[in-house]
């Protein structure tokens, strides 16, 4: 294979943008899991909603993605407490959280896939858009406008994370919390209302992450399988509760999949997400960011 | 203003386990109190129900703060943190992973703490310069001493109207229980504040406070009306100074 300048450069750019939305979908896991000790794998099954209801919002209703993502945010904050409060009365107050946690997750997974497939059908359903299709020339670099809006938004919705976790009070309670739950007690602070808070920013990102992924390509019920490894790959390789972290390693598992795909074959970048892992786990268990 | 702390006839123990026979405690506004035993004769659970750690099975426990008298019991740790009692815990228990400045953001939580923060983090730098030079540096990795310091410092970013403090001395070494000791007393002339500090080591102790009370398996054996007092009672010198 004849490979050049030209043909890196955009592999490179795509993974960047790739890598800002494997950002928007590992920052809830981080959260839930880096900081909560939260195992939900059904995280990709809320991206799935939120996919899902930007279609039928845009579809039914005209409403465009953008502003559905906004609701669905808010959404996720508001219902996100609730929530909680289940999975805490289910699971975690009776101690054991890793593995019932784990079937737990497993099968609302299942069952949110269900419901998706009983309610859409197994089709792929994408939003027609005319600005999803425009294109923007950088140089010999394109870069789509489909890749280009998620990534902003990634990038914006990571910032708001990090700024809530590092300059608010409650949202430094959540770094804390994961370290010494009676701590966070004597600090004056109720450890369940902050991962309460935390929980819910998850559930809001992972909506938000959902509607991203419609914006990029077409989604059937249980594509978001494929994004499970992938986001607790970044989540270890970013080292665990770290947000920057997170988006570096997401920027990275990005580039790393596209070089692989142009340079060896686009079968190959699923393996890269693991093998990568594999390696950090190796040599860094930490992470990269890791404290 | 006044804050004052009264434990009466109180019981407590772990599953069962009575650890605690009938505790009267008084601590006077802007006194420092030292509540003196050996290991496992039941300091830190007194301090646990104090600080809503550990429900009693009976008495009672009221904090007068600022003059308005609470009832401690059943409040929930956090609660009596927002009150204005803060605790520096047996062990620390700081926030290994967060830097000394974090850990310090953390300390002014409470409402009444948050709009002082930048006071509370210059009075804590001036207080233990070494956290000043410090403040990136995570907190898991400093050395027992300035882990001590922090903690303290973290306390005192609640804001606290009352400072209780469970055996400072653990783990530190002669030279600096000494310092840490006269550290608390100063802080607590310059900010007012009413101390009860568990402490085994009556030497250091008995330096800076007012009072003292002994507790042995669980009972307060004896109290001294001031440090004098607590120095010659034959008790104390049998525990403490092997003096019979
Ligand atoms: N969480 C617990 N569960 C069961 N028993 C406990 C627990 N904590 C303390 N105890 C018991 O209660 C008794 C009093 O312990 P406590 O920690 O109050 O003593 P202490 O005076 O603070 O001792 P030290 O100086 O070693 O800290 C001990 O016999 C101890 O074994
Ligand atoms: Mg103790």
């Amino acid at each position: 294979m004849y490979v050049t300048w030209d043909l890196m450069a955009n592999a490179i750019v795509a993974g960047i943008l790739l890598g800002g939305f494997y950002a928007a979908v590992a920052v809830g896991v981080t959260i839930a899991f880096g900081m909560l000790d939260i195992v939900n794998i059904a995280h990709p099954a809320v991206m799935m909603i939120g996919a899902f209801l930007a279609y039928l919002a845009l579809n039914t209703f005209g409403i465009d993605p953008m502003i559905t993502m906004v609701i669905l945010a808010g959404v996720g904050l508001a219902i996100g407490p609730f929530l909680y409060r289940g999975y805490h009365a289910l699971i975690e107050k009776r101690g054991d959280e890793s593995l019932q946690g784990l079937a737990f997750f497993f099968g609302i997974l299942f069952i949110v896939e269900i419901g998706l497939v009983m309610t859409f059908g197994v089709d792929y359903r994408a939003l027609e858009l005319s600005y999803l299709s425009k294109t923007f020339e950088l140089g010999a670099v394109s870069i789509p406008a489909r890749m280009l809006i998620p990534f902003v938004v990634a990038m914006i919705m990571c910032g708001l994370c990090y700024a809530y976790l590092f300059y608010t009070f409650t949202g430094r309670t959540i770094l804390a919390v994961a370290q010494d739950v009676e701590a966070v007690r004597l600090i004056g602070a109720d450890p369940q209302r902050s991962k309460s808070v935390a929980f819910s920013i998850a559930i809001a990102t992972g909506l938000v992450a959902g509607v991203l992924l419609i914006l990029i390509q077409p989604v059937e019920p249980s594509i978001g399988r494929e994004f499970i490894g992938r986001a607790f790959a970044v989540c270890v390789l970013g080292g665990i509760a770290s947000i920057t972290g997170t988006v570096t390693a997401a920027m990275i598992l990005g580039v790393a999949e596209t070089l692989t795909a142009s340079l060896i074959g686009p079968s190959w970048s699923p393996a890269i997400s693991f093998g990568l892992l594999l390696l950090t786990l190796a040599f860094r268990p930490s992470g990269i960011f890791g404290r | 203003m006044a804050s004052e702390l009264r434990i009466e006839g109180l019981r407590a123990g772990y599953g069962g386990v009575q650890v605690l026979y009938d505790v009267d405690m008084h601590v006077r506004a802007g006194e420092t109190v030292a509540l003196l035993g050996t290991n496992g004769n039941g300091k830190s659970t007194v301090i646990k129900c104090v600080t809503g750690q550990l429900v009693p099975t009976a008495g009672r426990i009221t904090a007068v703060i600022d003059g308005t008298e609470h009832d401690l019991v059943g409040l929930r740790a956090e609660e009596v943190v927002g009150l204005g009692i803060a605790l520096v815990p047996e062990g620390r228990r700081l926030f290994p992973k967060l830097t000394v400045e974090e850990n310090l953001h953390l300390g002014a939580f409470r409402e009444a703490a948050r709009p002082k923060l930048q006071q509370g983090l210059e009075f804590c730098f001036e207080v233990f310069p070494r956290l000043a030079e410090r403040r990136k540096q995570l907190a898991g990795s400093m050395s027992g001493g300035e882990q001590q310091m922090l903690a303290i410092a973290r306390a005192l970013m609640t804001q606290p109207k009352m400072l209780i403090v469970d055996e400072p001395s653990v783990g530190l070494a002669p030279i600096l229980v000494s310092k840490t000791i006269e550290t608390i007393g100063e802080l607590k002339k310059r900010l007012g504040l009413t101390v009860l500090m568990a402490e085994q080591n009556f030497q250091q102790a008995v330096r800076i406070a007012d009072r003292g009370y002994v507790l042995v398996h669980g009972k307060i054996e004896m109290h001294a009306e001031n440090a004098e007092e607590l120095r010659n009672n034959q008790m104390v010198r049998k525990l403490y100074l092997g003096i019979d």
